[in-house]
């Protein structure tokens, strides 16, 4: 954890004291709601359909089991007992009160936490990969270049009004974890031939109803030249993004509009003329961010547990729940555990108080007090011992947290749909679930594979269906809810749109036709191929076929 | 039919007219002939209360088994609650009104909705 | 006559606006201060500065700052227009005058002009605010003030929080 010092608590606490003050203004008819909509937003709160929905940020997705415990104390007091991890490694609590706004945003303040920009047309909290400082893939903390962009980002005085949100994502492994490709910003941690490290910078990917995989405007910028070059590229966005139509305004319309060599070009111009020693950080403050997260001391342990291998052999459960939620750690005798929150009934990304109380004491007792979230929707505990995992997965499923289907096709993402969101057209959540109880079996599931499904209730996307092996849209047809399947997208470093399918259908027709995918899959599949490399490999006819065959 | 409804400001609950008040359930809520200018100039009377509700607006409603319903499947969801917890929202007080919005079949678009979407 | 409220040595204080801010399609005002348009000053600029008037350019958030690079020196103010609230290219051309152009006259925050963008606007290098929601001068100082840090360096003279830790 990156741990807060007394001015960035006397900043949170100037930020939530500046809130009371705008919330009693609106409350007294002194602003506006058209004054007031802006200033809540950039406070996470919104109004949605029943009541006013606040998003508070979860900084690169990362939270000590004291976060989590408070995030758990909000639910239970404020909220209806439970919250929602979303697809930008943030939570959102559903059932808040204006009036009790406020008092949250005091007590998140308590643990270091905040809404600051989790909406608004501003810099929005940094996506990175949840293995950060855990896998041995990467070849750098992604952490403290997220920490900082964070600082960098906070109350910019310039780039506050952008001319639409902006997200960045920040990664320094092979694996992509955080859809960087599909990011206004992506940022992927790279060494030069010459060892020197550098940032491979991606602009003008995203979703909604423009979908883009962004493009690669500089292969290796050095990393101390970060925040100079950023500034160049939220300012030649924020003088020329488009303003007219707020559907247009996204970096990714400007960066297709210029073509990605003349983007690159005004952004390179622009760069040449920053004060760049003013504009970037003094190395000495690099190294005071990296220096401020909390060391950890890993035992020195042998490769293999004998515990957990006894555990295993003596309980199929604890087997299978190795064999996908446990993932290699780059310390010898750890592992790193996702914990689903994708249980065949359950809303995903959906958490109880309980389960996050849950979550923060195994963090706190097994875990190095690390949890993170992931853009799937997932937790994670990146640090447990191998010889802990029986205890952990033992816990876990005593509180519903143990389902094995991390990557697999009941690990579905999806929105709040239009169970809670006022833009939503159609709802995702009763989709993911009717989906997720149709591949209950896990020996299915497992036999399968890894295939990604993800839902989206409304066109902007927010369910990533642009980027699912199985991507879901659901749209409004003459007031009916209606979902259009498409195939072969990707948010991974292989990224890829995914294609319409074919017309649309209701929702009880959804998971029959995900069957019928799967089913032409299973039988065409060639040895380990994934579900992905198969439609990439035949296209889309075998798979519509299967799909629209019984409407002919 | 319509109807009048609104957020509430303070707490952002789902809110309908009735003679001048705002009120917490839809069976109770003011039904106006879709001609009857008092639906218009209820909206009118809303506006001028930006402390107590947010954004008024009317919404077709239509006749269902028991009672009345939202036309629009998104009305319906505000006047109940989230499909995917049933005992959250005014849905989990149950009761005849309640009753007949989750027993209206069939959706069309309202005129409410349309309002709806376009300034947000 | 309108009134500003000005920052001058970290001090709000109300100031009397003695520009007049013409319009394109009005005639220029025989005497006294103006505020012209960007293409305005360009046709008629030398000729008022040439008389002894004082003169300023009225900037458009489409509008580049870059283009009066030359003549700033002969400009008494600068009025950033704000056409929108949320309309945020205005903070980047105060930005630019301050620190790529070191324009050192008035910076004047005029339009949509909310005290809650004081703490981003006097960041950016504004010190004049043609405040368009009827708060005052002690509205702005306790708005711009609200924050003990700031995260970043800016077109103004705080020390970033990475230099007070320094």
């Amino acid at each position: 954890m990156y741990r807060y010092d007394a001015i960035d608590r006397e900043f949170l606490a100037d930020r939530a004291a500046e809130f009371r003050g705008q919330v009693a203004r609106r409350l007294a008819g002194e602003l506006t709601e058209d004054q007031f909509q802006p200033l809540r937003l950039m406070n996470g709160l919104y109004l949605q359909l029943h009541a006013y929905m606040l998003r508070v940020a979860i900084p690169y997705g990362s939270l000590d089991s004291r976060q989590l415990r408070r995030l758990a104390h909000i639910a239970r007091t404020w909220d209806k007992g439970y919250g929602h991890f979303t697809t930008r490694q943030n939570i959102q609590f559903n059932w808040i009160k204006l009036g009790d706004a406020p008092a949250i945003l005091d007590a998140l303040a308590e643990v270091d936490l905040h809404a600051i920009q989790t909406s608004g047309n501003c810099i929005r909290n940094v996506t990175a990969d949840p293995y950060a400082g855990a896998t041995a893939e990467e070849i750098d903390d992604p952490r403290v270049w997220s920490e900082v962009i964070r600082q960098w980002s906070t109350l910019h005085p310039e780039f506050s009004f952008l001319p639409r949100k902006f997200k960045f994502a920040v990664t320094a492994s092979a694996k992509d974890r955080t859809a960087a490709r599909v990011h206004d910003i992506g940022l992927v941690l790279r060494r030069a031939r010459d060892g020197s490290l550098g940032f491979e910078v991606i602009v003008g990917g995203g979703q909604g109803r423009t979908p883009y995989v962004g493009p690669t405007i500089r292969e290796h910028l050095p990393v101390g030249s970060l925040l100079s070059y950023l500034q160049a590229i939220l300012r030649v966005y924020n003088r020329h993004g488009r303003r007219d139509n707020k559907y247009k305004a996204r970096i990714k319309i400007l960066v297709a509009a210029l073509g990605k060599d003349e983007f690159a070009r005004q952004v390179e111009e622009e760069w040449s003329r920053i004060d760049t020693p003013l504009a970037d950080l003094p190395d000495t403050e690099l190294a005071r961010i990296r220096g401020a997260f909390t060391p950890l001391t890993f035992e020195t342990l042998p490769a293999r547990s004998e515990a957990f291998e006894a555990a295993k052999a003596a309980s199929p459960a604890l087997a299978r729940f190795a064999r996908n939620n446990v993932k290699p750690h780059k310390k010898a005798g750890y592992a790193i555990v996702e914990i689903s929150l994708k249980a065949h009934d359950a809303t995903p990304g959906d958490a109880s108080a309980d389960q996050m109380d849950l979550v923060a004491d195994l963090a706190g007792r097994y875990g190095l007090d690390d949890v993170r979230v992931t853009h799937e929707q997932n937790l994670v505990l990146p640090h447990v011992k191998l010889d802990d995992l029986p205890a952990v997965h033992a816990a876990l499923a005593g509180a519903g947290l143990a389902t094995p289907n991390i990557g697999l096709i009941s690990d579905i993402i999806a929105c709040p749909g239009l169970d809670y969101c006022a833009l939503a057209n159609a709802r995702a959540i009763p989709i993911a679930q009717a989906i997720a109880q149709r591949f209950e079996d896990a020996d299915r599931a497992e036999l399968i594979g890894e295939l990604k499904i993800k839902i989206s209730g409304c066109i902007n996307a927010c369910g990533h269906h642009h980027v699912g092996n199985i991507g879901i849209l659901g749209v409004d047809k003459k007031g009916e809810e209606f979902y259009q399947l498409s195939l072969g997208g990707s948010g991974q470093e292989d990224a890829s749109l995914a294609q319409i399918l074919g017309p649309g259908m209701s929702a009880d027709k959804v998971p029959d036709a995900v069957e019928a995918l799967v089913e032409t899959y299973l039988n065409v599949r060639q040895g380990e191929e994934r579900f992905l490399d198969t439609v990439r490999r035949l296209g889309m006819a075998p798979f519509k076929e299967a799909v629209y065959a019984d409407a002919h | 039919m319509k109807a009048l409804t609104a957020n509430r400001l303070i707490d952002g609950e789902v809110v309908f007219w009735q003679a001048g008040d705002w009120i917490e359930r839809f069976a109770e809520a003011q039904f106006f002939a879709d001609d009857d200018a008092a639906g218009p100039e209820a909206v009118e009377t809303a506006k001028a209360q930006p402390t107590v509700i947010v954004e008024p607006y009317l919404i077709d409603i239509v006749e269902a088994p028991g009672g009345f319903a939202p036309v629009s499947y998104r009305e319906r969801l505000r006047a109940l609650g989230p499909t995917n917890e049933p005992t959250h929202g005014k849905q989990a007080e149950g009761g005849a009104g309640v009753e007949a919005i989750l027993a209206a079949t069939g959706a069309a678009r309202s005129t409410g909705r349309v309002d709806l979407i376009r300034r947000k | 006559m309108p009134t500003l409220i000005r920052l001058q040595g970290g001090v709000y204080s109300p100031a009397e606006d003695v520009f007049t801010d013409v319009a394109d399609e009005d005639a220029i005002p025989a005497a006294g201060p103006v505020i012209l348009s960007m293409t305005r000053f360009q046709a008629e600029g030398d000729a008022l500065i040439g008389a002894g008037r004082q003169v300023g350019v009225r900037v458009q958030a489409d509008e580049a700052v870059e283009d009066l690079a030359y003549d700033l020196p002969r400009l008494a103010v600068v009025a950033v227009v704000f056409p929108k609230y949320r309309d945020g290219r205005g903070y980047t051309s105060a930005t630019l005058l301050r620190q790529r152009l070191g324009y050192a006259g008035e910076v004047r925050a005029v339009g949509d002009v909310l005290r809650e963008q004081a703490g981003f606007m006097v960041r950016c290098g504004i010190d004049a605010f043609a405040a368009a929601d009827g708060s005052t001068a002690e509205d702005w100082a306790a708005a711009a003030g609200r924050f003990r840090h700031v995260y970043q360096r800016a077109a103004d003279a705080r020390a970033p929080v990475f230099e007070a830790r320094g």
